[in-house]
């Protein structure tokens, strides 16, 4: 290219100091925090104990034993009591954290890249392509979460599959709503406008200027829905519409449970308890996140 | 000599927080009753802030204020709340560059400046409402009756800007307090304000404080202007005397890069870099690593307030040598 | 060694003195529904010659930026057309691509203007990048022009925007609009936000950088002091329409249009002794949603007559001829009683 010189007639520059980035800034911010690291502490033992469940179990989740039905807490050989049908609860719990995190994780995840797509897509092409994509994804918006993710999955039929996609399609019109308002705010910025005054077109403008402003926030955004989609999967399974037993699943034991609530309140509410650490610790993470991430450039 | 109106004398602000921030440094002034001080300054020069500290507007828990200020005999530091809300506005008020953060949007102009009114005089509704309406007859409203009745909205830039200057005017204060009032108004606009500012001054008897970064608006309102720099007052003088006789190389820089009368083409006489960081209180002068004439001495201590006559203070060690081509 | 930004390759076609960018009735209008129309920009006309620096001024709702945008291919325009050295742009023969090489923008937020997750290096070589050089070759020219533009490639060029100051953000902002070697360069406010120590600094640099490329310049800005300073002609805008337009110290020292009058009287004297007394305009700017019929500044013309509200005025040639000023006191036999008389037809 004739306008510009060959790099071997440049004067030799000195290699620049690399300054900090972005996200080097971020963790910094996000480290200060206490409340935000010791929720990722949690979440991060929830993970790991998810992972290794079969080495952290003391028991096998789906041994029972009639004679051992509804233990307390404390009794021992069953730290954590055992259920209504002499199940370990440790060890349930500690299995049934596969699939909530799972059940949490998974569809936010996949609804994290079609909303993206969708939003990113509408907020910058604007116009006429905004307007028809938006309003439908209102449609689906429209309905309350619960109620969208019971039908869906009542039409579906029950079982781990329907109900990710459910849960799926439930948390895409929200992502995909947030997607498009931040990258509607990116368009306008004058440095996307010199990018196109550039000569760029939009791929090249998306790819280097948009996604890099646009997806820690979204990001930050779904992370806050897997408290949700947590809950709406236990929501799922307490109503038969998600997992089938014996397999451990904190909404499903909550579920299954529900009948000893007077006989042993404290064993019936611990997938309860479950459920509600995970998903707050996944709501102060995502609140630390957003903190850290929110300080110019 | 009579009391001044307004008199800080050796006035410090600092703000808390990850790094403390040293925006005011030791900022001594007065001003005449019925007088207009212009303070001049950029971005960080403590201007604002200064002017802040006179109404006590800064968040209290994160400041730190050393020094006295008194305005009108009172001493602004030790007041108590309820005293403080009756020296608000009826001894000192302020009008500021956006009038959308001073008005509020849900109420129509009039009742705003009504309420000001009734805050601080005895006065039914129907009475305050007539004052109101003077007041906007007074800042030369066209078609007051009706702007009464209209909301913060549905007027011009320049329009909403008058009827700031109404409402800070409600309660008859004796010291005005200006912060860029003209800043974001067009160039025809900005003049029709200046104008109106200096005649209600003189009217009305006020001392003004107008705090600016444009040398030129300085000149068409003031009587005296103070320059800051770094939170400190770096020259002040009679408007004429800083115009005509810069001593301190700031503001020589500061009036040559206003670029009235430059010389087409020629490169201009910039001051190079940039204002200092304020994390540390200065201990000498802290123009001096922009300066050309800065000697050892003005990098190891703090420069002297050289005194060249009645009111004209320069802080410069050179600021009794021959004016020389900046 | 100095930086070769221009082509060799023969991209100045017309030669020294020739127009580089001719605009012909330019009109963008912004429908804002239920009939209203805000006519941003309504038939614009100007010219810009080689290595010459164009000052706009105006007030808000004038246009100035919108024309800006417009002359970038930012926004399409309604109507008009430009013509750079004289081609067509958006023709066969200059495409938008090949014409954004050449033409490039500063704009008046330094901070927006960049984007905060690239290193100020990374910012600089995007253009030339999406031209075509390698990411090697674009690295090392962001480098340079780094230090040309003043700022220490070896401090700077790794860092993020919001480590540096204002004064120095436009720095790589102008780098960045010369990466591309362009030969039209843009200023919208570029120089407005900043401090004015460090004004005067960006305004040193600006020229030197117009004589060291030979680059023409269209400098837009509220500040008429800087205009006066930086341009060889100035144009002045009036809700979306040019009223006067010619050579820079004749249009300071002898303005034709009331307008014009009026914005330079309504700057501040810097003179004690001799303050500003009358303000030269009663009211605000209106705003350029269905502006008045005829002349449209007759509603807040100390001058206007019958005429103004009814006829449109055309740019007409005034003084010494170099300039043109849209008003009917300077048009000949226009009905006005200041107008000239008609000459007679010899």
């Amino acid at each position: 290219m004739s306008a510009v010189t060959s790099p071997a007639a440049m004067p030799a520059v000195p290699q620049p100091v690399r300054s900090p980035g972005y996200w080097s800034g971020v963790f910094r911010r996000f480290r200060k925090d206490k409340v935000a690291v010791g929720a990722g502490i949690v979440v991060l033992l929830i993970i790991l104990m998810a992972v290794f469940a079969d080495y952290v179990a003391p028991a096998d989740p789906t041994r029972s034993s009639m004679l051992r039905r509804l233990r307390p807490i404390g009794t021992p050989g069953y730290p954590l009591g055992a259920d209504e049908l002499g199940r370990d609860m440790l060890s349930r719990l500690i299995h049934g954290a596969r699939l909530s995190l799972f059940m949490g994780v998974v569809p936010v995840f996949i609804a994290f890249g079609f909303g993206s797509l969708i939003g990113v897509a509408a907020g910058f092409f604007g116009g006429k392509f905004n307007t028809i994509t938006m309003r439908t994804v209102d449609i689906f918006y429209a309905f309350p979460s619960v109620l969208l993710a019971i039908a869906l999955s009542g039409a579906l039929g029950a079982g781990v599959f329907n109900s990710l996609l459910s849960l799926t399609i439930v948390f895409i019109p929200p992502i995909a709503r947030i997607a498009e308002s931040v990258t509607t705010q990116v368009r306008s910025m004058d440095y996307v406008e010199a990018a196109r005054a550039s000569g760029a077109g939009s791929g090249t403008i998306i790819r280097v200027h948009v996604l890099g402003n646009v997806l820690g926030p979204i990001f930050v955004y779904a992370t806050s829905l897997i408290s949700v989609s947590m809950i709406l999967a236990s929501g799922l399974s307490f109503l038969g519409l998600g997992t089938k037993p014996p397999t451990p699943e904190w909404g499903l034991m909550l579920n299954t449970l529900r009948t000893a609530i007077y006989v042993q309140p404290w064993v019936a509410a611990l997938p309860g308890v479950a459920i509600f650490i995970t998903s707050i610790s996944f709501n102060l993470l995502s609140d630390g996140l957003r903190s850290a991430m929110d300080v110019k450039g | 000599m009579t009391t001044p109106l307004v008199a800080m004398e050796n006035v410090t602000v600092r703000f808390k927080g990850a790094q403390t921030v040293h925006a005011v440094n030791g900022v001594s002034l007065t001003l005449e009753p019925g007088k207009v001080l212009g303070i001049l300054g950029e971005s960080g020069s403590g201007k604002s802030v200064t002017l802040k500290t006179l109404l006590r507007l800064l968040p209290e828990s994160r400041t730190e204020i050393g020094g006295k200020v008194m305005v009108d005999g009172k001493d602004v530091l030790a007041l108590g709340p309820q005293e403080l809300s009756d020296y608000r506005g009826a001894v000192t008020s302020m009008i500021f560059q956006d009038p959308a953060l001073a008005l509020d949007p849900v109420y129509t102009v009039g009742e705003q400046i009504a309420e000001a009114i009734v805050r601080h005089e005895k006065l039914s509704a129907k009475q305050a409402m007539a004052r109101a309406l003077e007041l906007l007859e007074l800042v030369r409203i066209p078609s007051p009756e009706r702007r009464l009745k209209a909301y913060p909205h549905e007027m011009s830039g320049g329009m909403r800007q008058r009827a700031m200057i109404a409402l800070a005017l409600a309660a008859r204060p004796k010291l005005l307090l200006a912060d860029e009032p003209t800043t974001a108004l067009d160039a025809t606009v900005q003049i029709q304000i200046l104008l109106l500012l200096r005649q209600l001054q003189r009217d009305l008897g006020m001392g003004v404080i107008f705090v600016t970064h444009d040398i030129g608006v300085a000149v068409e309102v003031s009587d005296r202007l103070a320059v800051m720099y770094a939170g400190q007052i770096v020259e002040t003088g009679t408007v004429r005397e800083l115009l005509r006789d810069p001593r301190h190389p700031y503001t020589r820089g500061l009036l040559a890069a206003n670029l009235h009368g430059a010389k087409k083409g020629e490169r201009l006489e910039a001051i190079p870099g940039a204002p200092p960081p304020l994390n540390e209180a200065p201990s000498s002068c802290s123009f001096a690593p922009r300066c050309k004439q800065a000697q050892d001495i003005c990098r190891a201590n703090l420069p002297p307030a050289v005194a060249l006559g009645e009111g004209r203070l320069v802080r410069c060690v050179q600021a009794e040598a021959a004016l020389q081509p900046a | 060694m100095s930086l070769s930004l221009h082509a060799e390759d023969g991209l100045d076609r017309g030669g020294a003195g020739t127009p580089l960018l001719e605009a012909r009735t330019l009109t963008k209008h912004f429908p804002l529904g239920r009939g209203a129309v805000v006519r941003a920009v309504d038939g614009v006309d100007f010219t810009v010659m080689k290595g010459e620096t164009l000052g706009v001024v105006g007030e808000s709702g004038c246009g100035k930026s919108t024309t800006a945008r417009v002359v970038m291919q930012l926004i399409p325009q309604d109507e008009g057309q430009m013509l750079f050295d004289g081609e067509a742009v958006g023709s066969s023969a200059l495409s938008l691509k090949d014409y954004r090489r050449q033409a490039q923008m500063v704009f008046q937020d330094s901070f927006a203007s960049l984007n905060p997750r690239l290193t100020i290096e990374d910012s600089i070589a995007f253009g030339p990048m999406v031209h075509g050089v390698p990411k090697s070759g674009a690295i090392l020219r962001a480098r340079d022009l780094l230090a040309r533009v003043g700022l220490d490639p070896a401090r700077f060029a790794a860092r993020y925007p919001h480590e540096l100051s204002g004064g120095q953000r436009q720095r790589v902002n102008i780098a960045r609009a010369l990466a591309l070697g362009p030969r039209l360069v843009i200023l919208d406010e570029a120089v407005s936000a900043l401090d004015k120590s460090v004004e005067a600094q960006v305004l040193n640099l600006l020229m030197d950088l117009r004589e060291e490329f030979g680059l023409t310049y269209i400098f837009i800005s509220h500040d008429l002091n800087v205009v006066r300073f930086i341009s060889d002609r100035v144009m002045v805008m009036y809700l979306g329409e040019v009223v006067e337009i010619g050579p820079v110290e004749e249009l300071y020292d002898d303005p034709r249009h009331p307008y014009t009058k009026a914005l330079l009287s309504a700057m501040p004297s810097m003179d004690p002794d001799n303050r500003t007394m009358e303000a030269p305009l009663a009211g605000d700017p209106p705003n350029p949603i269905n502006p008045p019929e005829g002349c449209r500044f007759h509603p807040r013309c100390p001058q206007a007559q019958t005429i103004c509200s009814k006829a449109k005025p055309a740019l007409t040639p005034v003084g010494a001829g170099q300039r043109l000023a849209a008003c009917h006191m300077e048009i000949p036999g226009s009905g006005h009683s200041r107008a000239p008389a008609l000459e007679d037809a010899a």
